[in-house]
Formats: structure tokens, sequence, C-alpha cells
């Protein structure tokens, strides 16, 4: 069976990680293909919240959100970035103590976190309930639009003269003198590759033999139609079970990574409305006004978690020339930032900061 | 003329109508009747502006899915044409 | 509401009504829902409250026909009622249904879903015009409120709707001021051998054919409206004779009813699970489900033009097929009806679908200034810059222009969507499915999507961790 060109590296996956690793490796000379199951940037990449906020990132991956918060930023309006601040709020004095004890930790973290007064709140959101107890702001806090990433990424493959192939799924890995991929669109050879496929990775990590104990969550994202200015910041609750914004087209989108249905094997997932409902009411509770709101769309995406909750990122155990990156927990805001370290190691250069090694003992604390 | 599909127009009884306002503006409908129905009759059939191109719209599918006839009613957004008149009802432009 | 009901049927059409009343029959304890305030769906509405009196109509007498039934029926109807969300949980379906202002869930063991047709209507210059009116949307004016869209009306469209619709305006004493049809009298007369087993539906057709010509109503026949003009309202339209590409005759009007044949509304079928293939003489993508209706999901059942545009004759049929079919699966003692009427009545419906589908040419129509999103206001040419650059697939499309994000959540800009990316990507249409379907089925409003609630009763999880 002959192939075409045998590509320096594969990568497996076309959500941001991979893509994002993609133009790091190439712009550092390394012939590159992405591949992707469906089209690029419709996995977790293309329907999450798109919130980048400080101050819901774990204290131990502030470093990459803030360097995080910086690509974005400079990727600007192409994908629909907006540096809004952003508030988290505390309705009760449970959640208010939790509120300090975590803001202290990850101000002390570097995130430029702090407590505000409630007429200060009052005087910066004056749609928001009367019902807070504590809120925190972040200046640095905002959005972009995650609806954006597969034709931001696109368009960036095709400049940097990457070719990247959709409804491509890597269905089997032969090793030996490199990689042979099997797609429906014919084997793909390359030197190196990349599992960079989100939730899909425990399947794909297989295809190598490789047990990578991945799992998945199915969070859930709801959006109003249009409306009128009802708030101005990324809204956040204590507890991280809420975050909203409202867009500059006037919808406002709903989060918190409350869980649906259904698996990454088996279709895009199903909305659960005994899910949706608490997270829409935490929604109402915050910003009254929302309740005539029309909720127009509910939806799931899946997001790869391991069980200590870190990255992988790295060489993929016991398979030379194997990579993996994934399971970031917001990985929205901290993928293109990663995906840089990433595609440095993989070019074989020392990266900024410390990646985090895919074959770690994940039952002790060692990151 | 010899008309093989009957006029029925006279032979409808209608309930009384009453008036509502739209936009401020007084329109006349028939009791029960569709808000859209009524509009119409009224030519009120721009109901609200598009986004992006602020464009004028008014009623399409007639029948609750295509959301062009949006208007509000007591604060909530509703479909005109799945809205019932009634006196006093006070419809705004959404 | 909360007691777990055997079977429960959404929507009320012909094909809801009959699975209800054959379900029931059976001993089942059915429940039937739908948006509209009375039972008959589309062909069959009910009239407002504001008609006190009026004559009867073919239409009306079938629709009381199924109301009386059903008023004697075991099932209970729910009306006003918004199906916004389905899910299986264990053993039965939990619905979410939206009712005088608030959310209540619904349970059954099997459910049928009834939920009929929406119409394709081409986008061309001008479609949204405040005066443009679907065509199929047209009827439900006339059925629920004997009202008219204008003073002056040019009706435009496929299939045997637009005699259809050209007919109640005078009957209801309006003006036609033409009717615009892309079929030609070649299509029809292909179409009749499969009219000869419907004779009443055919005289009917005749009649208003006749009636049209003897009022020197003028009839374009192969030809297409090209062009809406008015800016606050319509004001006039053009024709272009489809067969030469030249200008046909022009007509000022204040109202247009447009429309291009039926689609199937398939979003519940597809969230639950039931596969969907691409078949153009039903009217594009429909859900797989056998005669019967059932499907490879367990415990759902489809029938009517939801699965299928085969029109009302064959609806009801299917519907006392599917609910005769989920009854006995429960083990009720239900018939078993023959399947051979249902065939009959849907050579017919199918025959009357394949004159409906856009023609050919029809896609043409849609210049690169014609907004085809509705919803988002993006023109033809948005959406084919998008497929340019690298967006082959509906929810690609959706993801880069909102195009499918609006409150209509796709629902008449998605057919066209698919058409521009096969054709632009030299892809069949069989090969672009409809993006994703989403709930809520409709908007609904937070609140009453939320409900009542206590801050301290929401089962917020445990935080992520630190
Ligand atoms: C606007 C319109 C007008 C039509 N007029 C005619 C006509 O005059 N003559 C003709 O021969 N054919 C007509 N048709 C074609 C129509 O499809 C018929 O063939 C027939 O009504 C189909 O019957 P059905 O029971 O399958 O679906 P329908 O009669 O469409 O019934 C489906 C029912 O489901 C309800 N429903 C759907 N989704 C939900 C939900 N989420 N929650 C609650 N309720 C829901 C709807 O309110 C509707 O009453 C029309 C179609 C449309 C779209
Ligand atoms: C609903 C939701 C909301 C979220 N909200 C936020 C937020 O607000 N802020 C934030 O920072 N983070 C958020 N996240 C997390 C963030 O979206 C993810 O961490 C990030 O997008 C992961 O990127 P990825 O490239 O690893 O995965 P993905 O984007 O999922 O990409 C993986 C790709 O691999 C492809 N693939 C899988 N298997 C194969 C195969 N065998 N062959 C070929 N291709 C394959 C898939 O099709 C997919 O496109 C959210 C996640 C979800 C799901
Ligand atoms: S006219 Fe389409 S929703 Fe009312």
């Amino acid at each position: 069976m002959t192939t075409g060109p045998t590509y320096e590296i594969a990568i497996i996956g076309g959500g941001i990680m991979g893509c994002a690793t993609a133009l790091r490796v190439a712009a550092g000379g390394m012939s590159a293909i992405v591949l992707d199951q469906g089209d690029l940037g419709q996995g977790a990449s293309g329907v999450n919240a798109g919130t980048l906020s400080l101050q819901i990132k774990r204290v131990k991956l502030m470093p990459y959100a803030l360097k995080g918060h910086h690509c974005w930023e400079e990727m600007g309006d192409t994908v629909g970035f907006a540096k809004t601040g952003g508030y988290t709020l505390a309705f009760n004095a449970r959640e208010a103590e939790m509120l300090h004890e975590r803001q202290t930790l990850k101000s002390n973290a570097g995130a430029p976190i702090e407590f505000v007064s409630n007429n200060q709140l009052r005087a910066a959101e004056p749609n928001l309930t009367h019902k807070v107890e504590a809120a925190s702001f972040c200046p640095e806090d905002g959005y972009a639009n995650s609806s954006l990433t597969g034709q931001y990424y696109r368009g960036k493959l095709r400049d940097a003269g990457i070719p990247y192939r959709e409804g491509c799924a890597v269905t089997a890995i032969d090793q030996g003198d490199g990689f042979t991929l099997t797609t429906p669109q014919g084997p793909i050879r390359a030197n190196r590759i990349l599992l960079a496929a989100g939730a899909w990775l425990k399947p794909l990590a297989a295809l190598l033999d490789v047990d990578l104990p991945v799992n998945a969550r199915v969070n859930t994202v709801s959006v109003t139609e249009r409306l009128q200015p009802l708030m101005s910041s990324v809204i956040g609750h204590a507890t991280g079970l809420l975050t909203m914004k409202q867009k500059a087209n006037g919808t406002v989108l709903i989060g918190g990574g409350w869980q649906g249905r259904g698996t990454p094997q088996d279709g895009r997932g199903t909305v659960d409305a005994d899910t949706v409902r608490p997270n829409l009411a935490l929604a109402q509770y915050a910003v009254p006004a929302l309740s005539a709101a029309r909720v127009t769309r509910s939806w799931t995406g899946f997001e790869a978690n391991v069980p200590d909750f870190y990255p992988l990122a790295g060489a993929l155990p016991g398979v030379p020339d194997a990579f993996v990156l994934g399971c970031v927990r917001g990985g929205y805001t901290i993928g293109p930032y990663i995906s840089q370290l990433m595609g440095d190691h993989i070019l074989g250069r020392e990266p900024e900061m410390p990646l985090f090694d895919p074959g770690r003992d994940f039952e002790k604390d060692t990151i | 003329m010899i008309r093989l599909v009957p006029n029925h127009a006279t032979r409808i009884k209608r309930s009384e109508t009453v008036t509502f306002t739209f936009d401020s503006e007084p329109v006349q409908g028939h009791l029960g009747e569709t808000l859209v129905a009524a509009l119409m009759r009224a030519g009120h059939l721009n109901l609200r502006e598009a986004p992006n191109d602020s464009a004028p719209r008014g009623a399409f599918c007639c029948m609750g899915l295509c959301q062009e006839c949006a208007v509000i009613v007591d604060g909530q957004v509703v479909e005109a044409c799945r809205t019932v008149v009634s006196a006093d009802l006070v419809v705004e432009r959404a | 509401m909360s007691d777990l009901n055997d079977i429960a049927v959404v929507g009320a059409g012909p094909a809801g009504g009959n699975a209800a009343l054959v379900a029931a029959q059976s001993g089942a304890r059915v429940v039937m829902l739908d948006e509209q305030p009375a039972p008959g769906g589309q062909v069959w509405r009910g009239k407002t409250a504001s008609i006190l009196l009026a004559p009867v109509t073919p239409e009306t007498t079938a629709g009381n026909g199924l109301r009386s039934a059903l008023s004697e029926s075991a099932a209970t109807h729910l009306a006003d009622t918004r199906v916004w969300d389905i899910l299986r949980n264990g053993d039965h379906w939990s619905l979410q249904i939206l009712r005088n202002g608030a959310t209540e869930q619904i349970t059954c063991r099997s459910l049928i879903l009834a939920t009929g047709a929406r119409e394709y209507v081409q986008p061309i210059p001008g479609w949204t015009t405040p005066g443009v009116i679907g065509l199929a949307g047209a009827t439900s004016l006339f059925k629920q409120t004997l009202s008219l869209p204008g003073k002056r009306t040019v009706v435009s469209g496929t299939g045997p709707l637009v005699f259809f619709v050209a007919s109640e305006i005078r009957r209801l004493g309006g003006e036609v001021a033409a009717v615009i049809t892309p079929n030609t009298r070649a299509d029809w007369a292909r179409a009749t051998p499969s009219m000869i087993g419907q004779p009443k539906l055919l005289a009917r057709g005749a009649l208003w054919m006749a009636d049209l010509i003897l009022a020197r109503v003028p009839i374009l026949w192969g030809h297409a409206v090209s062009e809406v003009e008015g800016r606050d309202h319509v004001t006039g339209i053009k024709t272009i004779n489809l067969k030469r590409g030249v200008a046909g005759l022009s007509f000022a009007t204040d109202s247009l009813c447009l429309g291009n044949g039926l689609i199937a509304q398939i979003e519940a079928a597809q969230m639950l699970g039931a596969a969907i293939r691409y078949d153009p003489s039903l009217g594009g993508w429909v859900p797989v489900a056998d005669p019967d209706g059932a499907t490879k999901v367990d415990g759902l059942y489809l029938c009517g033009d939801g699965c299928g545009i085969r029109g009302a004759a064959a609806a009801a049929l299917q519907g006392t097929l599917a609910g005769a079919r989920a009854a006995r699966d429960l083990g009720f003692s239900a018939p078993s009806p023959p399947v051979r009427p249902w065939q009959r009545a849907e050579r017919f419906g199918r025959a009357m679908t394949a004159l409906s589908i856009p023609h050919a040419d029809a896609h043409a129509l849609t210049t690169q200034d014609t907004i085809v999103c509705r919803c988002e206001s993006l023109s033809r040419r948005d959406i084919s810059t998008e497929i340019t650059t690298g967006a082959t697939s509906t929810n690609a499309v959706k993801s880069g222009k909102r195009a499918g994000m609006g409150p209509c959540g796709g629902k008449y800009c998605q057919t066209a969507i698919a058409a521009l990316i096969a054709e632009q990507t030299d892809k069949s249409t069989s090969d672009v499915p409809p993006p994703t379907p989403r709930p809520p089925l409709r908007p609904v409003p937070l609140g009453q999507a939320a409900g009542d609630f206590d801050y301290d009763d929401l089962p917020i999880p445990k935080p992520a961790p630190l």
C-alpha cells in the first residue's frame, strides 16, 4: 500500500490543542497535518462557554491561565475576544467563606483578584440581585466566542500551509518506521504523532495499547435570544457552577459545568433538563430580569478529565515519538498557551513552563 | 360573474371588536382572534426590526415557529400568531 | 401530572389524534399534547373564539370529527402545551412541557411523535418584507380566523396548495392578483395517474382551477416570483419564466403567499436518536420508521408528516397504525389495522410532494444579496463565503456565521444552506445532514423553564477542585 507524503508529525484532533500545536510546530519548521473525525473546532473547543476567567482557574494552573489570556487578547476580534472584567458572587455565608478562601489563594498565585463592596458591585452591574453576600472582581476576565474556533483555526492552518482533513477519523495506528494511521481517507504516514483528541483520548490511546485514565464530563451551556443590555461583565458563582456573560449581540450565554448525558463515543451528548433547570435558576437568581428572557438553545460538549484534574501534556508513556495533549480544565483559556509549550517540546526545545507528564501517578499529588 | 367558489365573507359572524394598543397606537380586533390577524387587518404588517440590518419584518410562518412576529406583552416576548386579542391588551415592539 | 402514562402523543393533528384515539381505546392511559388550542393539526386547525358562525368546509368537518371523537375518548388532551424537551429516563420518557406559563414534567412508557411539517420557502430578494407569508402559513390564517393576508394577494408556490390558497382567498372575499407556480401543466399531467384513486380531492382541485380561470385570475405556469418590492410592506412582485430564464409579468400587490413544499419536523425524533435519511419525495430529511411507526429506538414511534410528507389522509391512517402498534407493544389488546389503505394514501401523498418540492431552478432565485437566514439577516453571500473558506457542514456554517443560532433555531434556513453547501462542495444533498438538533424545541422563557425555586434547594453540586 503506497501513501502520500510522510509528515514529520500527524496531529490527531482538530480542537484548540491540536490546531494550536500544529501552528507552533510548523512555525518551528516541522511538516504537520491535522486530522479530525468531524469538522475542526466542533468538539469541546467549538461548543464551550468561552469564559476566560482567572477566578475559576485552578491555583496551580494560574501562570498558564495568565499566559493564555494574553494569547486570546492577541487573537482579538477574530475570535470575539472581549476583556470585560468579571464578578464572582456568593449568595450566603457559606459561599462567602468559600469565595474568600479560594480567591485569596488565586490572588496569591498571581491573579489580580480583589474583593468588592456591594455598592461597587451595584454601580457596575445594576441588574444584579441585591442578595449578594460577597463578591470578587478580576479585571483580566472576559470571554471569547468559541463558535469561531473552527473558522479561526481553519484560516490559520491554511495561511500557514498546514494541511488538515475533516471527516477523517483515525481508527488504527501502526508503528514501525514511523506511524501509519488508518483513516477513511486512506492511510496517513508520519514520523511522530500527537494525540489531541480531547474527550476521545482514551479510545485513541488504546489503539496504541496505552491506557490513559481519561474520563469525559458532559458540560451544558444555554443561550438566550438577543436582549437589552443586562450585564457588562462576566458573572460567576463562588462554586464555579454559574458562568454568564452577555455577548455584544445581546445574547446571554449561561454555563457552569452542569452535567448532561451521553458518551463521546456516541453522538454529541444530550442535555438533561434536570440539570439545565437549576443552572437557569441560578442565572435568574443572579440577574432576576433574565426571567423573561427566552432560552433558544441548550447544548452539551465533552470535556476530558483525569483523576487529578491536571492536564496531560508530554510524551505518551511507552510509545517513542508519540505525544499527548489534553484534559486541561479551563482548556479553552489555557489551550493556546499550553499548545505552544507542547509544540516547543515536540520541536526538542525547552518549554517556557513545565509540561504535565502523562505517565505520572494520578493517585498521588505529583503536580 | 359566475363564481364556482362562493364568497363567504358576508356569512361569517365574528365576535365583538375590542381595542388594544400596538406600539402605543389603538388597534381594533375581534375578541379571541390572533394578534397577527388583527394587526394585518389594521395594516400593521411591520412588527419588528431585524438584527444587523434593521430591516422591517412581520409575521411569516403563522404557526409559531419562525419568531418573526415576536412582540412583547406584559414584559414577555410572545409570538403574535399564537397570542389572542383581548380588550386593553398592551402590545409593544420586541 | 407526575403519574406515569402508558403513552404520550406529541401532536394532535390527523396523525397524533388518531394515534391517541386507538391507543386509548385499547385501554392504555394516553396523554396527547399540542401547542395549538384545539386538536386538528395544521390541516384541520380549529377556529379561534372570534368566529361565532361560518360556513362549513371539508376541513372544518374533518377537524370537528376528530375533535369530537377525541373529546369522547379517554385520552387526556393537553392543549396550548408546548413540549420543549424529551429525555429517556430508565424505562420511561420524561417530557418537559410548557403550560399556563410554567414548566411541568410528563412521563410515559412509550412515546408517539406526530409533530407534522413546516414549510420550505425558497429565499428570494425581498422575501423578508412584511406582507410576505408562507403559503401553508396562509392556510392557518384562514382556518383560525377566516382572515386575509391583504386586500390583493399574489399566491405563489408549488403543488396543489397554491390553488387551495388562491381559492380560499376568494372564498373569504379577497382578491387574488395572480397565481404563480413553478410547476408546469406537464408536471400535473404526470401526477394525474396517482390522483385517480382520490376522486374527491381531484374534483375539488378542478373546481378551484376552473373558478380561478372564470374569474380571469392570471395563472403563470412554469414561473416563480423573482423579487418582492416594497420596504415596510409589499407593494409588488416580479416574476421569472423558469424555462426561458426571462422576466415574466409583474404585479402590484399588498401581500404575497409564498411556499415551496413542506419539510418534516424531525428535530424531536432526531434528538431521541432516530436515524434519519434523505428522501426528496418525502420532503427531504426524514426519520427512519416502519409503516406502523416503530423505530429502532425502544418505545419511540413516529407517524404522520413528521416522518415524511405524505399528506393528511396518510397521516390519519398512519396515526392509527402507530397508536395500535404502540399499545400492542405495551401488552394492550389493540387491533392490527391493515397497511394497505395507508400505502394507497401515501402514493397520492408522495405524488403531491413530488409536485411540491422545490423546482430544480429554485436555488438560482436566491441571489447573492438575498437574506437566507432571517433571524441573523445573513445573505447568500455571507453563507457562501463561509463555505468557500472551508465550512463544509451545516454545523460548521452555523458555528461560523450563527446561521441557525437565532430564535427560529434554523427551521427556516437550513434547507437552503444545505443546498448551498452541496452545490459549492460538489456533494450530494444527501451528504449534507441538518445541524445537531438541540432543545428547547421552541424558545422558552427562562423563568418558565427554571420554574419556582428556593435558592437553598438548588441542587448545586460540589465545586470544581481548587
Ligand atoms: C402551516 C401548514 C398548513 C397546512 N395546511 C394544509 C392544508 O390545508 N391541507 C392539507 O392537505 N395539508 C396541509 N398541510 C400539510 C400537513 O402537513 C397535513 O398533511 C397534515 O396536517 C399532517 O398531519 P400530521 O398529524 O402529521 O401533522 P400536523 O397536522 O402538522 O400536526 C402536528 C401537530 O403537532 C403539534 N406539535 C409539533 N411540535 C410540537 C411541540 N414541540 N409541542 C407541542 N405541539 C407540537 C403541532 O401544533 C401540530 O398541531 C399544512 C402544513 C402546514 C405546515
Ligand atoms: C460545554 C463546555 C464548556 C466549557 N467551558 C469552558 C470555558 O468557559 N472556559 C474554558 O477555559 N474552558 C471551557 N471548557 C473546556 C475546553 O473547551 C476544553 O478544555 C478544550 O476545548 C479542549 O480542547 P481539545 O482540543 O483538547 O479538545 P476538543 O476541542 O474536544 O478537540 C478534540 C478533537 O479530536 C477529534 N477526535 C477525537 N477522536 C478522534 C480520532 N480518533 N480521529 C480524529 N479526530 C478525533 C474530535 O473530533 C475533536 O474535534 C468547556 C468545555 C465544554 C465541553
Ligand atoms: S409568524 Fe412565525 S412565529 Fe408567528
